[in-house]
């Protein structure tokens, strides 16, 4: 396969996954240090429907997104319940990837522990791939002007405002929790179809910290701006292969450069479609209604 | 029971360590509400000052702490200034706090690995030998960083409760704007809370690194830190000492009893479960917001 399908297929994967972060992180306003987790769980119930039950592509892949869409709960439930602050969510998300990675990295049985899972065959082509972005990115379109996504957006402005409004909290973030972990279920899915192989390290922090830059670079309450950053990610490090070993480095700094001079991001408060178009064609640039992002 | 009693003064000593970072963890989250996530990257700073002060120049283990604490101090404060003040004092949302707080982290953890490299390195045997008590045998080095990690928290606790300074970080945890209105220069707060954070974290690096090996990323200890202040309740200074010695003890038991494979995953296990039946932790005040 070509090294520009390589790219290309490994930038769908990524957009998907930042598009299930974005609703999280970006719409909900809930931070998450482990959707490397969700990937991982996609990636591993999609192998294992396919390798052990012997279900076909089109379903495995689902299904194991289905998997890693429920997986969430587990932190989702106990963490939301209590109408508890962000900082244990966080907190909860990173132990879950932790958790995940030492099981599969100790459990050979089934999914072959540290030496990975291996022998899968390779199904994730670009038209597969580019299909699966599209629909994602229709769908997360269509969920957050949805009025689910309304209910999110309102709660991670406000959570008590929100709640007066008639929001119920528990039932939103579970809801945008269970969409994000869905398309990093679905990403990982594709990512170990494409690589013919899954190995826990592939779902470390490292992977956790890409998706999260990919929503601040791109911008709070935009879904277009993380893609676009996360399909730049993958296509940068690429060019700029010197910098391998300093990617995180100039990542982490440019986390602290945006959020002190710029939080917003890229994209931040703003949608790339045919009304902003019109709108940047008929006022000209600076009248797309910006929004700051500081004063809460 | 000989073992039993081995695998609680262990046990201790690793909750002395959780402790600190966990203590660390609540003094900022008790005043500014965030979970300063660059911990990690300052016991990292700590370790490395350590170790290296003994290997490279030759310095007595005491000076390599001292040594260690200003330079981890030195780069909690820059982190203050430069990552997090800006955005307090434009009052940006939590959010903002967090990511700027893990790009701080981010940035510092993996400079040090391009650094110094990945490699796993023994910190030299600086406190040797063995305690004998009734056939139990204690570690020197174990005991003497419980020792001196519950000193460190004990000055800490009468600069929170006998100094003026104390009376300000009080002050400022219980409503910030209304004491810095009664003269109290939050600035001021904020550099001595990073400041102890600082000193904190340091040595907890340095422990930490002895007992296992110094490495770049031996950081991501302190999710066991944030892990034990949930279980004791976020920003309650006592809760974040139970809850790292009870984290502390059990996973020393169950490492040593059932296998240290599982010992992580029962940790996280642990997390689950206060969540579900102790939200507030075990000492903690109900964190719902305030209107």
């Amino acid at each position: 396969m070509g090294y520009l399908v390589t790219i290309l297929i490994l930038g769908c994967v990524n957009v998907i996954a930042a598009l299930g972060l974005a609703v999280l992180t970006g719409y909900t306003g809930l931070f998450s240090m482990g959707h490397a987790g969700f990937m991982a769980v996609g990636g591993y119930a999609a192998a294992i429907l396919f390798a052990h039950l012997k279900l076909p592509f089109a379903l495995a892949l689902p299904g194991g997104a289905l998997v890693a869409g429920l997986s969430s709960f587990v932190i989702g439930y106990p963490a939301f319940r209590g109408r508890l602050r962000g900082d244990y969510f966080a907190i909860a998300t990173l132990g879950f990837a932790e958790a995940v990675r030492l099981l599969l990295n100790t459990t050979y049985k089934y999914v072959g522990g540290s030496y990975g899972f291996t022998g899968l065959p390779q199904l994730t082509s670009l038209p597969v791939a580019l299909a699966a972005t599209a629909a994602a990115l229709v769908l997360a379109h269509l969920f957050v002007t949805s009025q689910h996504g309304k209910n999110c957006v309102a709660l991670g402005e406000d959570e008590t405002a929100a709640e007066m409004m008639g929001v119920n909290l528990l039932r939103t973030k579970l809801a945008a929790l269970f969409v994000s972990a869905f398309y990093a279920g679905l990403a990982g899915g594709l990512y170990a179809f494409f690589m013919a192989y899954l190995s826990p390290s592939m779902f470390g922090i490292g992977k956790s910290s890409d998706l999260l830059a990919a929503v601040v670079f791109g911008g709070m309450q935009s879904l277009v701006g993380p893609a676009l950053a996360a399909f730049i990610l993958v296509a940068l490090p690429e060019a700029l292969r010197f910098l391998l070993n300093w990617r995180l480095v100039i990542y982490g700094l440019l986390f602290v450069v945006i959020m002190v001079f710029r939080p917003q991001g890229l994209l931040g408060y703003k949608e790339m479609n045919a009304d902003w178009l019109r709108r940047m064609l008929g006022r000209g640039p600076g009248a797309a209604g910006q929004r700051d992002g500081g004063g809460r | 029971m000989i073992l039993f009693l081995q695998q609680l003064v262990s046990g201790i000593s690793i909750g002395a360590v959780y402790s600190l970072l966990a203590v660390g963890y609540a003094l900022v989250y008790s005043v500014y509400n965030f979970t300063n996530w660059a911990f990690d990257a300052f016991m990292v700073t700590g370790a490395f000052a350590a170790f290296y002060a003994i290997t490279l120049f030759a310095l007595p283990f005491p000076v390599a702490i001292v040594l260690a604490i200003v330079l981890t101090v030195g780069v909690s404060l820059a982190v203050e200034v430069g990552a997090y003040r800006p955005l307090r004092a434009r009052r940006a949302p939590r959010l903002f706090m967090m990511i700027s707080a893990m790009g701080a982290s981010m940035a510092l953890v993996n400079l040090m690995n391009i650094a110094f490299g990945g490699a796993f390195r023994k910190f030299p045997q600086v406190v040797a030998g063995a305690l004998v008590v009734g056939g139990v045998s204690i570690s020197k080095m174990d005991l003497f960083a419980a020792v001196f990690s519950f000193a460190v928290l004990g000055l800490l606790w009468l600069l929170l409760e006998r100094t003026r300074i104390g009376l300000g970080i009080r002050a400022s945890a219980l409503d910030t704007l209304t004491a810095g209105l009664m003269g109290v220069d939050n600035n001021g707060v904020a550099l001595v809370i990073f400041g102890i954070s600082g000193v904190l974290s340091a040595v907890a690096g340095i422990f930490y690194g002895a007992k296992y090996a110094v490495y770049p990323y031996l950081g991501l200890v302190t999710i066991k830190a944030m892990i034990a202040s949930i279980i004791g309740g976020i920003g309650s200074l006592p809760g974040a000492v139970v809850g790292s010695l009870f984290l502390g003890i059990t996973e020393t038991l169950v490492s040593g009893y059932i296998s240290s494979i599982y010992r992580d995953l029962f940790s996280f296990s642990i997390l689950v479960a206060v969540l579900l039946f102790f939200p507030n932790g075990l000492l903690g005040a109900k964190t719902v917001d305030k209107l």
